[in-house]
């Protein structure tokens, strides 16, 4: 098994660093303005001059994919941001403190966990409005519940322990007990949450440009393309693949990283 | 023994599995009533009471089941429908209709001039504040004069009120209206499934020409990426409005008939808010605007250029001149708002419903366009129901691209709007000199006379940059090979009564 | 019973809380139903009338208490845009949704079950290997993508099934499996890849354990050992993913069935949200956290089934 794990971690590590790049260098360069039209190559086929074709505009669509797995990977980190950052403050104080506002939020915690996190995310848009940024916050609100829960559970197994016991005999103010000692502690646990929620939330992204109320034409986004390319599924097959794959990629490195870091 | 229990659970499973889905590609249906299923883009969610309908989505569909005294044919023109003769009093005033004998409700009564009196009444009632149908509040009264012959009464001469006598008759006897639609047109309602379908059947008792097909079913297609899939598929027989680029990748099955949408598409713009209370900025997006190369991208350069509100469809009201008002100019453009105080150009947002591929498109290339000068739209997509109440109702929204239509073949209908009072006017459009024509057009009793104040507002939309004007859409219908006889006509509606089955 | 009893507070407390806050968020959309409602014809005393008729002018808590005072009674309210009632809307619609969930949830099963004891039995052989492997890969398809795909090559050059052509239960249940069937595998695909890997995995952990040595000890061969001992602990683990898949799905299915123009609670809810039409969407929202409930609930006595070494306390 050994052997596998270091695979799985290799493969993994291997590929997120491939589209990482992918990523940077659509966000400085891309072979085209992925937003201008051209009429002479409404969709282009695969060619030397488009290697991934072009669509019903004549806009490129490997640049429009650089562009728009660049924005995916934004909101996607920005998602999880805002859900880890709220969610580890929250589950610390709730895991830690216990009490009344425990089990008050816990109810409403556990409410919203019943929730899928892309109809939490639906109902924050429709009060937010769409849009790139209104997306991450709607997202990154919907996290939140997964990650405080992990966390609360976390603090509430840490805080009994005997190092804990011992910062609180020499001193140690809560805060400082919270974040300074059981904190990192529980960095593994958080980090391998981290990772899942970034592939969530790059399915999340994408599900809802594919519904039409995430990131808003005329910007890239893998779900929106994969939404327009579907009317020429059958005559420009590469419009809805080329995009699908690397969306595929994208979750399938960290997907495989995350596995490796775990073990 | 579990083992083997379990094992013999799982294979029968996949069995049942593979069972039911194989069985169910190989049902085909065997009915000898003739059927045809048409996507239709958005839910008919309105009310189906005809007076109350508000999307034009959903009035194209009642066009089917409803009818007034009159009612427009394919050339545009009213004929009686209801009435079997109307006349006009010499100063256009009174209107006498004598009814046509025997009609049917689709509920197997007959049409009364009560029902007629009722129909018309409720229309111009008051009681809510402002009567259902805006253009009733001319009528002075509607009177029975024996069962067959009811008059009506303007407040006003008005020569070309008989265009608003299109307005469904209804019985008086119906409870639910919105809910439980009774008309006299050739189809009558059979059940809707709400984001589903909505399901029409012949009216053996119609008292024109029957439809030719039993049985209808619009089916909803809300997401426009779908509708090529299902009709290559096979799924829907007919869509009325495919974009150019949809139509490319149809199947041989499909005949693709092209007409016009008779619509006026443009960039409609706020002209209360800022910048675009300042004509020049208005101006400056109607230089950087190119609809020639909108045409080129989204249709192949099919489409007809606008240049106010007003399309070819009408006839002597079209003046093609004002197209070329702003020949596309972007130094010209860029000088204008450098005047208006936006030398960097400005951002701004651009509400398009997300249901109406071909306004998505327009709106990309417009966004694509207006980089040119600096400005830079932000699109954003809602559902067709929020873009009625918030930017229609609401005018709450900075520009939006839709296309309007004109319920009825005279020039108010479609310029009625941009009155300064207008209750339609969601543009917040406002021009003294427009208002004035507009008045003198309508109180002018020759004909020649009216055209021409028409003209001027026209003119006066054109040159107060009211809207970026851009186009009448092509309308491509969809048809599978196996129907024919769809008829284009110049308002927005679909006539499915005409369509009959291509014999094999 | 104490256990019954306690599972319905539970159950009856999420969904008071999941009701309220649904209230709560619709207090603050920006929006505005009567407006909606009226769309062009509407006109400021228009509009007021009508929000007075809807009961939309009283307070927050006064307009929740009356709606749960209705809800009991079994009344869910009139839809504002169709002028149904909720019930009759949502009864319609319930069936769709549960058997798009239904037929995944079977597929999983009857696939991943067999699948994952293949692979830990044959375990590093060519077959193990390429499942493992498609099985990464999968996982890391979005369930739209899938459905995309299986639009174009069973829909559309296989021509096993009509894309968008939907038939109601109604009309033909058998032709409405059939359809359904599609969707149903899209969302189902990346849950098969997971489910059999942590059967895999599992069952693989089992094998090592002590009591797997005494059955061997005693003349069982292999098979016997893996299925009449092995399995029923190596699925503990799986019944509990598959109960948490099952709340996915239910999301999940919100967007295949715009892939697939499947009118289920989902394409209702995405635009009745956008009209503003609360009672449609509290009432789909409290029936899709019910099901969710319902199904956990399910999966615990499930696990009472699977291991009788657990107690419902």
């Amino acid at each position: 098994m050994k052997k596998k794990r270091s695979k799985n971690f290799t493969a993994g590590a291997i590929l997120t660093g491939v589209m990482l790049l992918f990523v940077l260098v659509g966000f400085f360069w891309t072979p085209y303005d992925p937003e201008t039209m051209d009429k002479s190559v409404k969709l282009a086929g695969v060619s030397f001059a488009h290697p991934m074709g072009c669509d019903n505009f004549g806009r490129d669509i490997l640049s429009r994919v650089l562009k728009g797995s660049g924005t995916t990977f934004l909101v996607a980190v920005g998602t999880v941001a805002i859900g880890t950052l709220c969610g580890t403050v929250l589950g610390a104080f709730t895991g830690y403190f216990g009490g009344i506002v425990d089990e008050v939020f816990m109810r409403i915690n556990d409410a919203l966990f019943a929730f899928p996190s892309i109809l939490l995310g639906l109902v924050f848009i429709s009060l937010l409005g769409s849009g790139k940024y209104n997306v991450i916050v709607a997202l990154g609100i919907a996290f939140v519940p997964s990650f405080a829960r992990i966390v609360r559970g976390e603090f509430i197994r840490c805080k009994n322990l005997d190092y804990v016991r011992s910062a609180k005999l020499a001193g140690a103010g809560d805060l400082r007990i919270m974040f300074v000692h059981i904190l990192p502690n529980i960095l593994t646990v958080l980090s391998s949450s981290v990772m899942i929620g970034f592939n969530n939330a790059v399915l999340a992204e994408a599900g809802m440009s594919y519904l039409g109320i995430g990131v808003q034409p005329p910007d890239a986004s893998l779900g929106r393309m994969l939404s327009e390319a579907q009317t020429y599924l059958f005559s420009a097959p590469g419009y809805a693949l080329f995009p699908g794959i690397v969306l595929i990629l994208m979750v399938l490195g960290f997907s495989l990283l995350s596995e490796g870091l775990k073990e | 023994m579990r083992a083997k229990a379990l094992k013999k659970i799982l294979l029968a499973s996949v069995c049942t599995a593979l069972t039911i889905a194989l069985g169910a590609c190989a049902g085909d249906k065997a009915s000898d009533t003739s059927q045809i299923t048409i996507g239709i883009p958005q839910d008919i969610e309105d009310s189906l009471d005809p007076h109350k309908a508000v999307a034009a989505g959903t009035e194209e569909i009642l066009f089917n089941m409803f009818e007034g005294l009159v009612k427009p044919d394919s050339d545009g023109n009213l004929v009686d429908a209801l009435a079997e003769s109307h006349t006009m009093s010499e100063d256009g005033k009174v209107y006498t209709f004598s009814l046509r004998s025997g009609v049917k409700f689709h509920d197997g009564s007959l049409v009364t001039a009560e029902d007629v009196k009722y129909s018309l009444d409720r229309c111009a009632d008051t009681s809510n504040g402002d009567p259902l149908v805006p253009a009733f509040s001319a009528v002075e009264s509607v009177e029975i004069l024996d069962e067959n012959t009811v008059q009506l009464t303007l407040k006003e001469p008005d020569k070309e009120f008989l265009a608003y006598m299109d307005v469904a008759i209804i019985p008086a006897s119906n409870k639910k209206p919105e809910t439980n639609p009774i008309g006299t047109g050739p189809y009558k309602f059979v059940s809707r499934s709400p984001q589903e379908n909505f399901i029409m059947e012949r009216f053996e008792d119609y008292w024109g020409a029957p439809a030719h097909i039993d049985r209808v079913e619009l089916k909803i297609i809300a997401n426009a990426d779908a509708i090529v899939t299902s009709l290559n598929g096979g799924s829907i027989d007919m869509f009325a409005r495919v974009s150019q680029s949809m139509t490319q990748q149809l199947s041989g099955d499909f005949e693709v008939l092209e007409g016009t949408m008779n619509l006026v598409q443009a960039m409609y713009l706020n002209n209360l808010v800022p910048p675009f209370n300042d004509v020049r900025v208005r101006q400056a997006l109607c230089y950087a605007v190119d609809p020639q190369e909108i045409m080129d991208i989204i249709s192949d350069g099919k489409g007809t250029q606008l240049g106010s509100s007003m399309f070819p469809a009408f006839g002597k009201y079209y003046m093609e001149e004002l197209n070329d008002l702003y020949e596309t100019d972007l130094d010209k453009a860029k000088e204008l708002l450098a005047q208006a105080g936006y030398p960097n150009g400005f951002s701004f947002t651009l509400t398009v419903p997300s249901n109406y591929q071909q306004h998505i498109d327009t709106a990309q290339v417009v966004a694509e366009q207006l980089k040119r000068i600096n400005v830079e739209a932000k699109i954003n997509l809602i559902e067709w129901e929020s873009w009625v109440s918030d930017v229609y109702a609401g005018r709450n929204f900075e520009a939006t691209v839709v296309g309007l239509d004109a319920s009825s073949l005279t020039a108010p209908a479609l310029l009625d709007r941009f009155n300064s009072m207008a209750g339609k006017n969601f543009i917040n459009f406002s021009s003294d000199a427009y208002d004035e024509a507009y008045a003198k057009a309508q109180a002018a009793t020759d004909d020649a006379e009216k055209t021409q104040y028409y003209k001027e507002c026209e003119r006066i939309l054109a040159e107060e940059a009211a809207n970026v004007y851009i186009q009448d859409l092509p309308c491509f219908v969809a048809l599978n090979k196996k129907y024919a006889g769809y008829e284009f006509y110049p308002l927005y509606v679909q006539d499915f009564s005409k369509l009959y089955l291509v014999e094999e | 019973m104490k256990y019954f009893a306690k599972k319905l507070a539970g159950l009856i407390a999420t969904l008071l809380v999941v009701s309220f806050l649904v209230f709560l968020a619709f207090a603050v959309i920006p929006g505005d139903p009567a407006t909606a409602m009226l769309g062009t014809e509407a006109t400021p005393a228009r509009v007021e009338a009508l929000r007075e008729e809807l009961g939309l002018n009283a307070p927050l808590i006064e307009r929740y208490a009356k709606w749960i005072a209705d809800f009991v009674r079994g009344d869910m309210g009139t839809s504002y845009s169709y002028h149904m009632a909720v019930t009759e809307m949502i009864a319609d619609k319930i069936p769709v949704t549960l058997a798009l969930t239904a037929i995944s949830f079977f597929l999983i099963v009857v696939i991943s079950i067999p699948l994952g004891i293949t692979c830990a039995r044959y375990m590093d052989g060519a077959l193990d290997h390429i499942i493992v492997v498609a099985n990464q890969v999968i996982m890391a398809v979005p369930p739209f993508f899938s459905g995309i795909l299986i639009t174009l090559v069973f829909g559309l050059v296989l021509h096993l099934f009509t894309p968008g052509g939907y038939v109601s239960y109604r009309t033909d249940w058998a032709r409405f499996l059939g359809y359904m069937f599609f969707p149903a595998l899209a969302i189902a695909l990346p849950k098969i890849a997971m489910s059999t890997k942590l059967l895999r995995t599992s069952v693989l952990s089992e094998m090592k354990a002590d009591y797997v040595r005494t059955a061997y000890s005693r003349g069982n061969g292999t098979r016997a050992v893996l299925y009449r001992h092995v399995l029923k602990n190596a699925l503990i683990p799986v019944v509990t993913f598959l109960g948490m898949a099952l709340s996915d799905m239910v999301a999940g299915s919100i967007i295949v069935e715009q892939v697939f123009n499947v009118p289920g609670l989902g394409r209702i809810l995405l635009t009745s949200i956008s009209n503003r039409d609360y009672p449609v969407v509290q009432a789909i929202i409290v029936c899709i956290a019910f099901l969710v409930i319902l199904i956990n609930f399910l999966v615990d006595l499930l696990y009472k089934l699977v291991d009788p070494r657990i107690t419902m306390e």
